[in-house]
Formats: C-alpha cells, sequence, structure tokens
C-alpha cells in the first residue's frame, strides 16, 4: 500500500516539494515505513516543513477536539432503542 | 447506557453484544449521517434505519473488526437508497474544488489567521459550524478521517470511492475548513488586536 503520487525514488532524501504533498498522509500515519521515515526525517531537519506540519497537526487536533460538539439528540437515541427493543433487544 | 444485557438470550436477531458495542457507537453514526445530509431529520432517519439495519443484519458483522466501519457503510447505504428516491447526488462541486485550491495559494493568509487561535479551548463551536458549511463529498471524508478516526481505505470502503479520491477529498476539505475558519476568527475578532505578544 504505497501512495502512487509524491514519491520520492526509494531511498532518495525528501524535498520541500515531496514532503509537503505527503504531509498530511504523513500526519494521518498513512505512509509506509521507508518514506513515513524519510520524511520525519526532512521534517525535523527543514524550519520552515516544521512549522508548516505543526501548524497542520495542531490545525487536525483542534478538528479532533470539536468532535464533541455534536452528539445522537436524547430523543433520537430513545427512539432507535425502542426500536430495537420491539424488534427483540434486551427483550 | 445498556448495562444488562441478558446473557442467556441467544436469539441471532438479539445479540447481547449488539447493545454494548453498536449502541455505544450511536453519536458516531449520527455525526456521519449529519455529514452526509444536511438535514437533521434526514440523518435521524438515515441513523434509526441504520441501526434497525444492522440489528436485523448483526450475523454479518465480524468480530474483531471495527464496529463503527460497520455501522458507517450500513448508514451510508441507507442514506443512498434514501435518496434515490429523492434527487440524484449532487455531482462534485468544481467551484468547491477552486475555493479550496485557492484557499491552498492562500497558505500565508489562513495561517496566519488560524495559528493564533487553534490552542483556544472555545473553538469547537466555530470547527463544527464550520464543518456543517462543507460541501457534502468533502465533509463526509472530513469527518470519517478526523472526527471518527478512521483509515484512508475505512473511508473509501465507507463511501465507495478510490483512496486516491479520499486523499484529495480530504485536502481540498481540510483547506476549506482552515479558510473558512480563519475567515470566522478574523470576522467574530478573535486575533487579538496586537500583532504579537500573545500569550504563550
Ligand atoms: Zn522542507
Amino acid at each position: 500500500m504505497t501512495p502512487d503520487h509524491a514519491k520520492p525514488t526509494t531511498g532518495a532524501e525528501v524535498d520541500c516539494k515531496a514532503a509537503l504533498e505527503s504531509l498530511f498522509e504523513f500526519l494521518d500515519g498513512e505512509l509506509d515505513g521507508s518514506l513515513e521515515e524519510r520524511l520525519k526525517a526532512h521534517v525535523h531537519e527543514c524550519r520552515p516543513c516544521f512549522e508548516r506540519a505543526d501548524f497542520e497537526r495542531r490545525f487536525l487536533a483542534a478538528v479532533q477536539a470539536a468532535r464533541t460538539e455534536e452528539r445522537c439528540p436524547k430523543a433520537l437515541r430513545e427512539r432507535v432503542l425502542s426500536t430495537l427493543r420491539a424488534e427483540g433487544l434486551g427483550a | 447506557m445498556m448495562t444488562d444485557a441478558p446473557g442467556a438470550d441467544t436469539r441471532p436477531t438479539a445479540p447481547p453484544e449488539f447493545s454494548a458495542a453498536a449502541i455505544a457507537a450511536m453519536d458516531d453514526v449520527y455525526r456521519f449521517a449529519r455529514s452526509l445530509t444536511r438535514d437533521p431529520s434526514d440523518a435521524e432517519d438515515v441513523v434509526q434505519d441504520a441501526y434497525l439495519r444492522a440489528f436485523r443484519s448483526w450475523h454479518t458483522f465480524q468480530p474483531g473488526t471495527d464496529i463503527r466501519r460497520w455501522l458507517f457503510t450500513i448508514a451510508r447505504n441507507v442514506f443512498l437508497r434514501s435518496r434515490e428516491r429523492g434527487q440524484r447526488e449532487v455531482t462534485l462541486d468544481d467551484e468547491q474544488s477552486a475555493v479550496a485550491d485557492a484557499a491552498q495559494a492562500q497558505e500565508a493568509w489562513v495561517r496566519g489567521g488560524l495559528d493564533p487561535i487553534l490552542d483556544r479551548t472555545d473553538l469547537g463551536p466555530a470547527i463544527s459550524a464550520a464543518l456543517a458549511q462543507l460541501p457534502e463529498s468533502f465533509r463526509a471524508v472530513v469527518v470519517l478521517v478526523d472526527l471518527e478516526d478512521q483509515p484512508y481505505e475505512a473511508a473509501a470502503e465507507v463511501l465507495g470511492i478510490p483512496v486516491g479520491t479520499v486523499r484529495s477529498r480530504l485536502f481540498r476539505g481540510r483547506k476549506l475548513l482552515q479558510h473558512s475558519l480563519a475567515q470566522h476568527a478574523r470576522d467574530a475578532g478573535l486575533l487579538p488586536a496586537r500583532p504579537s505578544g500573545s500569550p504563550a
């Protein structure tokens, strides 16, 4: 499962362009081991890429934290449960 | 919470595990349903119908796999079926893709606007509102991956699209979200009046 784009030649160092193109996949843990290692090495050595990665990481964390903003309404939960009970749930 | 699942009930349609695992995921399924349909009551119908189908086809769930992924897939199928009765699927918005690309082009502006506020704990409502305004094709992917923590491959399967499409929609969806949040931050005066001296 390797991404079929922006993939530097195996063993090659990752440059800024390649790093930015694969940044989200890197942060999402979607890169394969070798590319992930090379990207990590670049991000740690390159200040602009490091800052960009840091920004995107904080952005993704903020989005993840907003997850609790929206919950299943209580009335809907009750309705689903009563439907399922009629079907035999917990009967 | 169902804490009193009957251990003696062996009927295939009423598995005791259903109450624990599937019902605990109802917030997640609801959020996903909301990402598929703008209308809250349509989303509620999707959740209701999806749970009924899930309950009746519990035997198709493979133990040990992510139950949310299974439920998301059922919800998506329910949604598609309800849509066949209504309007056709809205085609992916070229206009929005252009906005996303523009947002990427305005990277410095967006980052400059968002950077000072990203760590605020009261940003949740603004993010939620911005998310609700995303075009649905982007929103579903962002919700699955960013809120529900699904791998790209799972999001692709749930939505019936290639992984490459997940990747590009995710990128654009996130950039759109950033753009709209940066806009919001400036409009709402969330940005500090002074350019420097923000608390660490
Ligand atoms: Zn770099």
